[in-house]
This record gives C-alpha cells, structure tokens and sequence, in this order.
C-alpha cells in the first residue's frame, strides 16, 4: 500500500502535512511517533473514515481485502463471541451457518475453544481483543490496519497476543501497517519502522529498515545485535523530535 | 440474639416492625385514640379491600384501568420509539418534533386531562390519551438520545467489516433502541397507570380512579387507603414483570 503527500486538518489545525510512506506486500510496517502527532489520524484516512485535505492512499487492494484492528475491543455487547466474529463473513454473504461454523473455528485457532457462546462483558479484556482478533483474520485480509491494539493489555496477555499475531500473520503473509508508540514493540514486530514528526503539519522523516529474520520470535528478536542499537537510534531521534518541537515554540513564544 | 442481626433476615425484620405498628394502630383505633373518619382501623381497610373482591364488582374498575394504562402504554412505547428514531435522524423533522416535546415535558402532563375529557369524552380514549402523552414523551427522550449517543466506535466497526445501513440498523441501533426502552419500560409502566387513574378522577364512570374519586366524595377514607393498596399491588406485579422481560432480553449485560 501506498501513502502518497496526506495532508489533514480539523477544524483549520493542520495535523498532517505531506506525510508519505510506503507498504510493501508482506511486509510488517510500523509507524510511531510522538503523542498526539497524529499517528492514528493518517491511520483514519488509509481506512477510509476520514477524508484527507490534500493527497491520497492507495491500499492497492479492494476493501474486501482489508481489516482493520482498533484501539478498543468495539465488540457487539449484545451479540456472543461466535455472532460478533461471524458478522463481517456475513455482510460478504456468507450463509448464517456456514458463517458461524466459520467463527468457531477461527475463535478455536485463537484459543478461545468453549467461550464462544459468552457475551463480550462476560470476557476479559484479552480474551475479547482475541474475539476482535478473530473477527478480522476470519476475513482472510491480504492487508491489516492496527491501531495500537495492543495498548490496552497487561504485559503477559499482550506478549501472548502479539506473538500469536506475528504466527498468524506470517503464516497467511497478510500486509500490516501498525500503529505504536511502543518502540520496541515497533521494532521486534517489523520489517521497516516509520517515524512520524511531532505535529503540528506532521510528516514522516525516518525510515529504519529492521534487518532481523523472520519467521521471529519476539522475546528472541531482542536478543538479535540489531536490535539495540535501532532501539537506541529510534529513541534519540523521537527524543529529539519531541525536543525540537518544545524548543520551537518557546522560540517562537521568545519571539 | 445476634443471631437475628445478620443481614439474612433482614426481611423478617421489616416484616415483624412491619406487624408492630399495624398491631399498634389497630389497638390505637379500638381504644379510640385515632378518628376512624380520617385514620380507619387496618382491620377496617382489610375489610373494605375484602368486600370489594367479595362482591365482585372492583372487576369491572380494574378491567377499565388495565385496558386504559396497557393501551396508553402499548401507543405510547411505539409512539415513543418512532418519533424518537425519526427526530434523531432527520433534522428537518426533530426541528419540529423537539420543541413540542420539551414543551409537553416542562410542563405537568396531567394538566391535559381535563381537555382530553372534553375532546375523548368520559368514555376510555380520555383515559388512553393521558396515558398516551405521560408515556410517549418519557419514551421519545430515551430513544432520541438512544439514537444520537450510539456508540460511534460500533458504528465504525460495522463499516468496516463492510455492513451496510441494513446491518446498523439490525446490529447496532434497534439493540440500543431496545436496551434503552427496556431501561425505562419501569418508569413508562409508571407513567401509564398514572395517567389512567388521574384521568379516572377527573371524569368517569369506571376505573379504580373513578373508585377513589367516589371514596372521597363520601367521606369513606377506608376503601380510598384499600384502594391505594390495590394499585400498588397491581403496579409492583407489572413491575416485576418488566423486570423479568427486562432481564430475559438484556442477558448479553
């Protein structure tokens, strides 16, 4: 997928200006930067919920083929884990048993065997991002969409999660491109990390290409001699973006 | 001693204060320290309730309330439920609909019972009408802000799992039309035996209204305290019922 000049602002604030990335086909993409920078902004646009100022995105793939993870779990609380996963396979069609066997077998391979019958309050908040999970894979996506899904999990769940992500992705060699603002969650999960600059009129100024092999491990990825001085590297310059910006508004304020 | 201080009979408690101070009025009125014309013996409100069911005829008052609160209930609900959806999502429409309905929500409702009498007559339709508007407009709030507050996040995630507005619609807004009614159906129930007794008092020939209005004109204070306690019998048993289809259809909660 190609992310070509977006540009976007709400109400006359300029969040993004300019910003450019590129996903190859397979790739695990990461793109971080600081808070507020408009991060998940340029994420909005590539799924089409919101209309950039200026420039485009181009997923190079039908809609059909994307999924997209958000932030919170955003499950039917009405409907089982078995009827939420089975929803986007019946909006393409599917038949409602067919759809629903479907379901199973995707919550099964997320290790959700027995739950599927429980409503999403009756979960914990692991179990229903695995719902979320399983409701976009059951889609069979060739490109996934996340924005920092992860950042809601306790550091063991999330560790869990993430490595049966990376498995799953790299079995079916779906596209990602993830939001984060967790550095090394970025680099022991990508092929290539993008950093975005501090906002206002963010735009993409680093791109780290992460030369550990695949298929990985990610407790193991840490421990490749790559892997800490990219972390070191990514660090100074989001420090420095961070920085640079504090510094220019209190010139501009000075002035 | 203790023993009986655990919270586990907190009912037997109630129930034995509760018998102490009906035991205590009883006893206060046969010794005569209380007017029966203003405060009747419980014994004598036992009885008055009793007779009523004796001789049969508190049937046809009952039938009469029931069928105005449960038909000003029923119109009301669906009344309530469509101008809400409407309002919420046609502006040209909620520009008209809102302001009517702050008005008839700032206002006493009850107020229109005299008129409603005038337009419907003594008959049942006064009797719906006032059940009706006391109803539609607790109604029309909660589904208007039912609609306008849905939780944007499932509509988006509806979207891009590639439903259409058939899907938010069955997937997203009638389950939170029907969580929210189902929330209110309590007070709605309310609302609906209100506006049948009250219209009741103010002009019929029936209803247990009708009965309270006809106690106070002959002074019987007795049958008006049985009559208060039927309609609270009454209200708790549709209480718990809507309870019941409350808990039934909200079990994802």
């Amino acid at each position: 997928m190609r992310v070509s000049n977006v540009s976007l602002s709400y109400g006359g604030e300029p969040v993004l200006e300019g910003a450019s990335l590129r996903v190859g086909s397979g790739q695990f993409v990461s793109l971080v930067g600081p808070s507020g920078s408009g991060k998940s902004s340029l994420l909005r646009v590539a799924m089409g919920l919101q209309k950039p100022f200026a420039g485009s995105v181009d997923l190079e793939r039908g809609k059909s083929d994307v999924g997209i993870l958000f932030q919170d779990d955003a499950l039917l609380p009405w409907r089982t884990a078995r009827q939420n996963v089975s929803l986007g396979l019946r909006f393409r069609g599917m038949p409602k048993q067919e759809a629903l066997r479907k379901a199973d077998e995707w919550l099964a391979r997320l290790g959700l065997e027995g739950l599927e019958d429980r409503y999403p309050r009756r979960l914990s908040g692991g179990q229903r991002k695995r719902v979320a999970l399983a409701q976009v894979l059951a889609l069979e996506p060739k490109l996934i969409l996340m924005d920092e899904p992860f950042a809601s999990l306790d550091a063991i769940v999330r560790t869990k999660i993430i490595q049966d992500v990376v498995h799953l992705v790299e079995q079916q060699k779906i596209t990602v491109l993830l939001v984060t603002h967790d550095l090394e969650e970025a680099i022991s999960l990508s092929d290539v990390v993008y950093l975005l600059s501090q906002g206002p009129r963010a735009k993409i100024t680093q791109e780290y290409p992460i030369p550990i092999p695949r298929p990985r491990d990610l407790v193991r990825a840490r421990l490749h001699p790559a892997y800490a001085p990219l972390l070191d590297k990514l660090w100074s310059d989001l420090s420095h973006e961070v920085e640079g910006n504090v510094n220019g508004h209190s010139a501009k304020a000075a002035a | 001693m203790s023993a009986l201080l655990h919270p586990r009979y907190a009912l037997l408690r109630q129930l034995a204060t509760l018998a102490a101070v009906l035991a205590f009025w009883e006893y206060a009125g046969t010794q005569g320290w209380l007017n029966p014309l203003y405060m009747p013996r419980p014994s004598a409100i036992w009885l008055a309730l009793r007779d009523l069911f004796l001789d049969g005829r508190i049937w046809p008052h009952m039938q009469a309330t029931f069928t105005a609160a449960l038909g000003g209930l029923v119109l009301g609900v669906l009344a309530g439920v469509v101008l809400g959806i409407v309002a919420a999502l046609v502006r040209l429409l909620s520009e008209l609909i809102e302001p009517v309905m702050l008005v008839l929500n700032a206002i006493p409702r009850v107020i229109l019972a005299p008129l409603f009498i005038i337009w419907f007559g003594i008959g049942l339709g006064s009797k719906i009408a006032l059940s009706f508007v006391l109803v539609a407009v607790v109604i029309f709030f909660n589904v208007f802000g039912a609609v306008k507050n849905v939780d944007r996040r499932l509509v988006e995630r509806i979207v891009t799992l590639g439903g259409g507005r058939w899907a938010l619609l069955r997937q997203v807004y009638l389950p939170s039309i029907t969580a929210s009614v189902l929330h209110n159906l309590k007070v709605a129930v309310g609302f609906a035996f209100t506006g049948a007794v009250v219209g009741e008092f103010v002009g019929a020939s029936r209803g247990l209204g009708y009965l309270i209005s006809f106690a106070q004109s002959t002074y019987n204070a007795a049958l008006m305290i049985a009559l208060v306690l039927l309609i609270l019998a009454v209200v708790l048993v549709i209480f718990s019922l809507a309870n019941q289809a409350e808990k039934r259809l909200m079990r994802w909660h």
